[in-house]
């Protein structure tokens, strides 16, 4: 008996194959469609829509006056500067006050209170000059721009411009085989990659997705512009007459970052024509309509969302770091300290690349932040060379209020005008922070993607600072190359 | 300092490195790639592809003699008489008066891998975004590589498929197969109807021009013209030239009772803004995700489409769709067939 209905199963099952064979190619699609139609046709008859048309005129204006050809990128990029001009100088003001706050007030005082309370010495290096300064650092560096940028932008999404920026910049990006969404995360990027990553979710194609969370990092950030500044200032401003110095080092720094639209695209277009040729791609962009932003409820949520949640990880992650910046310039073996051993190991190789040891490992010991390069940069070229009357001592990043003393310090460490170029260059072309590195596996998914996103800057940017150097001392003297 | 070289030297020492790694990992012919079809096993493969198309040529009715295995499988005669004879000693062939025929178990391992392989097309065409023209060559590596079981379940994921995109059937796990139907498009006759149902992939110069020319599985043909071995036909509206070995490339199903569709659809990228006109359907090339995104958005045969503002850069174009404002590519609009409305009231009342 089970057996009859076992072969009566078969008979069936055999039967719908060889009817699923008549029905031929596309019969999934003609069902889809004819539901569709049917449910369009039904709405047609039943559903009137009243009053929207007054509403739906006024947005028709706006946007042909965003999207149209001699208007429409003038209007963006004049929005975008306002944007970012906004958000650098009124960021200043802020930051100052927190590093008062936090840096050269409180922390002082901590340490007379550790001291007071009897803790040994390394204990409380570890934890107030490693834990708490790096900490406080990246508060006070972070905080205000993004506290500025992150909601200004949102009011820009809420408003309902942005989808028309997306639109008009679509055709760039469709050649390097992204996504227009693209220009969103990337502007975001210039804020901070991690936010500019998570932003990359309102692309829905996973392939232009994909590309858009690779190359945010090629987006210059909040915590790269002071290095940038800096270093330009003193190294490119300083080899030109003094009346061209603010304009060569502020095209400089400009340079750089469209250097990284530049590489954002290119990149876009290798990964899009070699490693992720595969993945689906799905197009389409909605135009919601405009309306009214709402600021405060805007406010609240680019700061609980954005503002606050890119803080709190990168806290997370300065405090392990703060650590071990401390302890590999206090644990000495023999005569020196790690970070010496390190430099001296590391600089024969750097020098190559145009850069030097005190940059490499300030790089690596910094992953948490850029906001924490340049400190421990200075921390670190003073414990090399020895120079003890400045600084704060052994593992304590600080930074200097003139810009002349920050030269001298570099200028004793060897920096040459070529370190200072390739150290633009290489803060524009290395590894994402830990917290968009982070970022991106959350995002992701997949350790994979994250590798790439990783090592693909570092290797492009030691490929760019290499052929830098060696053209450098190709065309310029041997002598001062390996001074 | 230790490291010093004279620059020029180590630029064209960074540039032999950056040259090898760009080598190594580049897509097609790098080292990676290369390692990987080294790693195939070719005699299996060989084997593999003799019983594909013995059993091609029996389903089609063909005869195939050793010269044209030995062409097929691009080896020398010597060396396709090795593998017959090999085959033949394993038992999935035998000879019949000069001509050879699959066995049973050469039968069913031949259906094994040409399910594979139809499986793996149907899986790339909906599920990634890979060129068409890639489908098969990738298939005819993966072929060899994927288990039965591994079959199935990619099968059963992505909805047991019946056909593969070039509108051949996929046979069933049992091994079942249906009759091999339709016939040469250069069979037909003037004024015939018909549809398309296959495009031969093989050989791909050939198909990469069919393709080139916009046909595809389902396309409905009417043929104008048949003179000095040449065939002219419209193709949904459109018309075509083909030589007779091109036209023996696609089968056909002949449709006697039909009316030939006289119109060449309408592309939407045609549309001029402000125009309006009405959705008719959305072409075979677009399949899998962006073809679903596409439906989602409302892009259903019967919808009312208007070009409403393009772009600062010229692309993409904005239609209002459903009550909504949809930014939509020119290459994705030349996917999306429209049939313009006649100037008149802007809104019938329901």
């Amino acid at each position: 008996m089970a057996k009859k209905q076992q072969s009566e199963n078969e008979d069936i099952l055999s039967l719908a194959n060889s009817l699923r064979w008549e029905l031929g190619v596309d019969f999934h699609d003609t069902v889809i469609e004819s539901i569709y139609a049917d449910a369009s046709r039904i709405a047609r008859k039943t559903v009137r829509t009243e009053g929207e048309k007054p509403a739906y005129n006024w947005d028709f204006k706006i946007d042909r006056i965003v999207t149209s050809r001699w208007l429409g990128f003038p209007i963006m990029f004049l929005l975008l500067a306002v944007v970012f001009w906004i958000t650098v100088s009124g960021a200043n003001y802020p930051s100052g006050l927190l590093a008062e706050l936090l840096i050269d007030t409180l922390h002082p005082v901590l340490k007379n209170g550790a001291t007071a309370i009897g803790m040994p010495w390394w204990l409380s290096g570890v934890l107030v000059d490693g834990a708490y300064l790096s900490m406080a650092w990246v508060i006070a560096v972070m905080l205000p721009p993004m506290a500025i940028f992150f909601p200004l932008f949102t009011l820009l999404e809420d408003f309902g411009y942005l989808p028309r920026v997306a639109f008009n910049m679509d055709s760039l990006f469709r050649r390097a085989g992204a996504h227009g969404k693209q220009a969103l995360t990337l502007s975001m990027g210039f804020g901070c990659n991690a936010a500019g990553v998570i932003a990359a979710r309102v692309i829905d194609s996973p392939r232009e997705r994909l590309i858009a969370i690779i190359t945010n990092n090629f987006s210059l950030c909040n915590g790269r512009w002071p290095t940038q500044i800096l270093i330009a200032t003193i190294f490119i401003g300083g080899a030109v007459p003094a009346h061209w110095a603010g304009l060569v080092s502020a095209g400089a720094v400009v340079g750089i970052a469209v250097l990284g639209i530049f590489f954002s695209l290119v990149v876009s277009w290798g990964l899009s024509k070699s490693v992720l040729r595969g993945e689906t791609s799905a197009f389409s962009l909605e135009l919601p309509p405009y309306r009214p932003p709402r600021i405060l409820q805007t406010l609240y949520t680019s700061l609980i969302d954005r503002t606050i949640f890119v803080l709190w990880r990168a806290i997370v992650f300065a405090i392990p770091a703060g650590i071990v910046i401390w302890l590999v310039a206090n644990i000495h073996i023999g005569d020196l300290s790690l970070a010496e051993h390190f430099i001296r190991w590391a600089d024969p190789f750097a020098l190559f690349f145009g850069l030097n040891g005190v940059i490499l490992l300030a790089y690596i010991i910094a992953i948490p932040a850029n906001e924490i390069v340049i400190p421990t940069v200075l921390m670190l070229t003073v414990l090399s060379t020895g120079m003890h009357e400045m600084g704060e001592g052994a593992g304590v990043m600080f930074e200097l209020d003139s810009i002349a003393d920050t030269e001298n310090i570099l200028r004793a460490g060897g920096w040459t005008l070529l370190t200072g170029l390739n150290l633009m260059l290489f803060s524009l072309l290395h590894n994402p922070c830990s917290t968009t590195i982070y970022t991106i596996y959350k995002e992701t998914h997949s350790a994979k993607w994250t590798l790439v996103a990783t090592l693909l800057p570092i290797v492009l940017g030691l490929i760019v600072c290499f052929f830098t150097a060696q053209l450098w001392l190709l065309f310029f003297s041997t002598a001062e190359a390996v001074g | 300092m230790i490291l010093n070289i004279h620059p020029g030297l180590s630029i064209l020492a960074g540039i032999l490195v950056v040259a090898v790694l760009a080598w190594a990992f580049w897509p097609k012919n790098g080292l990676f790639a290369l390692i990987d079809r080294l790693r195939m096993n070719s005699r299996r493969v060989l084997l593999e592809d003799a019983l594909k198309y013995l059993f091609d040529c029996e389903y089609k009715n063909i005869d195939c003699g050793l010269h044209s295995i030995a062409g097929n499988l691009n080896i020398s005669a010597d060396q396709a008489t090795k593998l017959l004879d090999r085959l033949r000693a394993m038992g999935l062939i035998s000879m019949k008066d000069q001509s050879f025929q699959l066995t049973d178990s050469g039968k069913s391992y031949a259906l094994r891998v040409i399910r594979v392989h139809r499986i793996w097309e149907r899986y790339l065409a909906d599920e990634t975004g890979i060129d068409q023209m890639e489908w098969h060559g990738a298939a005819d590596r993966k072929e060899h590589r994927m288990s039965a079981e591994a079959a199935d379940a990619l099968a059963a994921q992505i909805g047991n498929p019946v056909f593969d995109p070039h509108g051949d059937p996929i046979p069933s796990a049992q091994g079942e197969l249906p009759e091999h139907k339709g016939r040469p498009l250069s069979s037909l006759e003037e004024g015939a109807i018909a549809r398309i149902v296959h495009i031969e992939d093989e050989p791909h110069t050939i198909y990469e021009q069919l393709v080139a020319l916009g046909l595809y599985p389902g396309m409905q043909v009417y043929v104008l013209d048949v003179t000095n071995g040449k065939i002219t036909f419209a193709a949904d509206g459109e018309e075509c030239v083909l030589t007779a070995l091109f036209a023996a490339s696609i089968t056909v199903e002949e449709l006697p009772e039909q009316e030939p569709l006289s119109t060449k659809a309408t592309l939407l990228s045609t549309l001029k803004i402000g125009e309006s006109a009405e959705i008719v359907g959305i072409s075979p090339h677009c399949r899998g995700q962006q073809r679903r995104r596409l439906m989602d958005l409302g892009i259903v045969p019967g919808t009312p489409v208007t070009a409403e503002l393009r772009s600062a850069s010229g692309d993409p174009t904005g239609y209002r769709i459903m009550g909504a404002t949809i930014g939509i590519r020119k290459s994705q609009a030349d996917f999306i067939f429209i049939e313009k409305k006649e100037k008149h009231a802007d809104e019938q009342p329901a």
